[in-house]
């Protein structure tokens, strides 16, 4: 009966969030392949531990959970190294060697790991800062310092993309 | 709140402002436009954010769930375990453009594009003027058309980013054109076989250009066409 009630939970699981997980998956990876292996080992992860689970409405960002530390286990690291530098220091790519052609795609991949985490799950997952401190183990503070110096970031490469086209 | 705490605000999380932000909002005309352009960018940014999710994904998680075993689609090589050496590899790859020697560059644009399978069935900035455009700038100039274009898309290479372009021809056929920015190549050409693709790689425009097809055919034709309608400056 409990088997039952709980397959059926994790089944509606994967098909409301498997989805949203390959995408978180894929801007942490960015590797399609390496991204579905992530998504099948974290629900299997879950459906080990479904039993634990005490509340299913957090089902969500417990399955990132469980993804953050496939992932870091992946790449034999314990915690991600955060990094606050300056926006304008960012390695992104210039827009003018790129010919002026560079695409947003293209710059979100080219930001830190530690911008890039929260502003995917922001954008994609829809969530608020605090909700997103309290995955990624950090301040909400911290949080919105690092999705402002992201937005900045990638609108300063956008402006000048655009303004390198314009010259074209 | 002043203009400098609205914009904060705002690029920290554009889509829930707190009251006094929103009060802000109404009084403040620079900010509007500055918010206009923020949920502008964001919607940009959600668009390229969202990538397409395998076929068949929630299925083959839950026949995981009832067989024990992982199941991967079809086309998917089975990274698995070696996942990360994968990675690894293909960074690896890329940071070979650059130093490649003989046969190299066509065997590492066979590796690129089976790397991107995706290449082939989705569609992407297929717009033929942002193509005329790329290659202009990559120093190649259209002559005539070399079909329709299918795919395209920027990726990164030590020297800077190249384009995966993947074109129909007149006559139906699929290939593709990678242009990468590198040194000059010492050969007029390089030609490659790998896991049935076919490549041929020559000096053009920035650094080099690759064209790859699925079989010797199919690939003398669009080398040929590539060769016909595209003026290399440089």
């Amino acid at each position: 009966m409990i088997f039952s009630l709980h397959s059926r939970q994790f089944d509606q699981t994967a098909r409301a969030y498997g989805a949203d997980l390959y995408r978180y998956a894929y801007w942490l990876c960015r590797d399609r392949f390496v991204a579905e292996d992530l998504v099948q080992e974290t629900f299997a992860r879950a459906w080990k531990n479904w039993a634990r689970l005490e509340d299913l409405a957090a089902v969500k960002p417990w399955l990132i959970a469980i993804l953050r530390n496939e992932h870091a286990r992946l790449y034999e690291r314990k915690r991600l190294d955060y990094t606050d530098d300056d926006p304008q220091e960012l390695d992104l790519p210039s827009a003018v060697q790129a010919g002026a052609h560079l695409e947003l795609e293209q710059l979100v991949e080219t930001l830190p790991e530690t911008y890039r985490e929260p502003l995917v799950l922001q954008v994609l997952g829809g969530y608020e800062c605090k909700e997103i401190a309290g995955m990624l183990g950090t301040t909400e503070g911290a949080v919105m310092t690092r999705l402002t110096r992201a937005r900045q970031a990638l609108r300063a490469h956008l402006e000048t993309g655009d303004r390198a086209r314009r010259s074209i | 709140m002043n203009c400098l705490e609205f914009r904060r605000d705002k690029l920290a999380d554009p889509r829930r402002l707190p009251p006094e932000a929103l009060a802000h909002l109404d009084d403040c005309a620079a900010c509007r436009g500055f918010a206009a352009e923020v949920d502008e960018n964001e919607a940009r940014l959600a668009a390229a954010l969202d990538v397409p999710v395998p076929e068949g994904l929630a299925e083959r998680i839950i026949l995981r769930r009832k067989t024990g075993t992982p199941i991967f689609a079809k086309a998917s090589p089975r990274l698995g375990m070696l996942a990360a050496s994968v990675v690894l590899t293909f960074a690896f790859g890329i940071l070979q453009w650059q130093d490649a020697g003989s046969q190299d560059y066509a065997r590492l644009a066979i590796e690129h594009v089976m790397h991107e399978p995706e290449s082939f069935t989705s569609a992407r900035s297929t717009d033929p003027e942002l193509f005329r455009r790329v290659m202009h700038t990559f120093g190649g100039e259209m002559q005539a058309s070399l079909g329709k274009v299918r795919y395209m898309k920027l990726c990164p290479v030590p020297e800077g980013t190249g384009w995966h372009i993947v074109f129909e021809t007149e006559d139906g056929k699929l290939a593709t054109l990678i242009l990468i920015p590198a040194k000059r190549m010492k050969t007029d050409s390089e030609q490659a076989q790998v896991g049935g693709w076919n490549a041929v790689a020559r000096p053009g425009g920035q650094g080099f250009y690759a064209v790859i097809a699925d079989s010797p055919d199919a690939l003398a034709k669009a080398d040929e066409l590539v060769r016909q309608r595209v003026r290399w400056r440089g």
